[in-house]
């Protein structure tokens, strides 16, 4: 009864952080210029391996596990997207190095996120899409998975990407069970520039980072 | 047994009413119109949690051997299930509610009385549902924002849910409320309670570790996650619009950019 509101965010937390790097570790090279869903599946079952084989991220070091995120999901996630958009009409008023701050300052926010949930993954964890809905040809699109693990409800998790003309396919947005982590976060930036500016925001982050 | 609770309701808002902390910031968020409110209830749910709730919590994990852990929780899941189908029934969703009903009498008697939860391993996933959802379904708003003493995020809507969730749980015998013999009844509560808030654990964790104000952020995936669940299974049709904030910043990288290479040759 209590706190059934947190169950979400243990699905937010947990399987997005899953979800993303499942969907992005860069072990085999997925081909980001192919079709959207099989880009997500080849990249998911690739990182999945990565973290089943490493005995230090099973044992839960974050140390490592940080790396790990850095290493196999970064390349596939355009964070400075993900800041923009959670930004929204401030980011126009952002100067180019105010922005260049902030998406740094806003990634370690976003690896922490991933980096807590990967403690998680166990042997039997996988990932399975759901079928693609919408216009597989468009730049901008939604692919959907669900993730099931031994012990718990498979958590459906959609992955928001834009296809760029050089890279292919990068995400940029995943929603956890109904939860857009942009969305999420837009209040929150919103309300730290009001108080104390773009710098204000820039230096509560990189407080959070340390 | 409510006393006390009303109790501490009240001291939470004398406390909150006395230290200002229901002053409202300055630009309200539509959506939490009582947020100063809102805040003061959140900051006595932490507090309390933080000195009780947590650490049983905790100690149970410590104690309890998943598999019993485990055990407990699909039990309470698996007669919440009787509920959560009869709303689906009440939205019109026949198909969840067939589902739900076939999960809670495959796992009742596969899974030994719910203990294992059978039916997911099957791949008939929870559809988690509540009478909250269903008044949202039957067109009512949501409503502001309301952070509850004890029970956490809600809307003016879901609270209402609540006490519909209440009684429908009774009548559905899926809460232990259903039960007439009291010492049985109150254990039951406490270790639902008890099993509620283990589960929760890296969650919290997890918010406190990455949300730059753990009350937007919770605030926040509470207002999507319910609006989600209201919608059905539509993900596609309402992706969030950032168009507009887009085109706004990409004429400002637009306009930008050319001054880079205009730069250049200047040097």
């Amino acid at each position: 009864m209590r706190f059934s509101a947190f169950s979400l965010l243990q699905r937010l937390v947990l399987a997005g952080a899953l979800g993303l790097i499942a969907a992005t570790a860069a072990h085999a090279k997925p081909d980001a210029h192919g079709a959207p869903d099989k880009f997500v599946l080849e990249t998911a079952n690739e990182a999945l391996d990565v973290l089943r084989a490493d005995s230090n991220v099973k044992a839960g070091n974050l140390d490592r596990i940080n790396q790990v995120v850095n290493q196999y999901i970064l390349p596939y996630v355009n964070f400075r997207k993900t800041t923009q958009l959670s930004a929204g009409r401030y980011w126009r008023q952002a100067t180019p190095e105010q922005k260049d701050a902030l998406a740094d300052a806003f990634r370690g926010t976003l690896i922490r996120t991933y980096s807590g949930a990967l403690t998680d993954v166990q042997q039997n964890t996988e990932i399975k899409l759901l079928p693609f809905r919408g216009d597989a040809n468009a730049d901008d699109v939604v692919v959907r998975s669900q993730i099931t693990q031994p012990n718990g409800q498979p958590v459906g998790v959609d992955y928001r990407l834009e296809k760029d003309p050089e890279q292919g396919w990068r995400i940029y947005d995943i929603n956890v069970e109904g939860i857009w982590l942009i969305q999420n976060y837009r209040n929150q930036f919103a309300q730290q520039i009001q108080q104390s500016g773009i710098d204000g925001l820039i230096k509560a982050l990189n407080q959070r980072n340390q | 047994m409510m006393m006390p609770t009303y109790a501490r309701f009240a001291s939470a808002l004398a406390i909150c009413a006395v230290t200002a902390g229901c002053a409202t910031p300055g630009d309200p968020n539509p959506a939490d119109p009582w947020e100063g409110f809102n805040r003061g209830v959140y900051k006595f749910n932490d507090t309390v949690d933080r000195a009780l709730f947590k650490p049983v919590a905790q100690a149970y994990t410590y104690v309890t051997p998943q598999p019993v852990r485990s055990c407990f929780h699909n039990m309470f899941s698996n007669v919440g299930d009787l509920w959560s189908a009869a709303n689906s029934f009440l939205q019109g969703r026949g198909h969840d509610f067939v589902n739900t009903l076939g999960r809670f009498l495959f796992n009742t008697t596969m899974g030994v009385g719910g203990c294992f939860d059978v039916a997911t391993a099957n791949g008939a996933r929870k559809i988690p549902n509540d009478f909250g959802t269903t008044l949202g379904v039957w067109g009512i708003g949501q409503g502001p924002y309301l952070v509850l003493p004890f029970f956490g995020p809600s809307t003016v809507r879901d609270g209402v849910g609540r006490i519909g969730d209440w009684q429908g749980g009774i009548y559905t015998y899926s809460t232990p409320g259903a039960i007439d013999n009291v010492p049985i009844r109150n254990s039951l509560w406490g270790l639902d309670i008890v099993d509620t808030r283990a589960s929760l654990l890296t969650t919290t964790d997890t918010v406190d570790r990455v949300a730059l104000d753990p009350y937007s952020f919770v605030r926040d995936a509470y207002l999507q996650r319910r609006a989600a669940m209201v919608r059905g299974d539509v993900e596609t049709d309402d992706l969030p619009d950032y168009s507009i904030d887009e085109e706004d910043a990409e004429t400002d990288d637009a306009a930008t950019q050319p001054t880079a290479p205009a730069a250049a040759p200047a040097q």
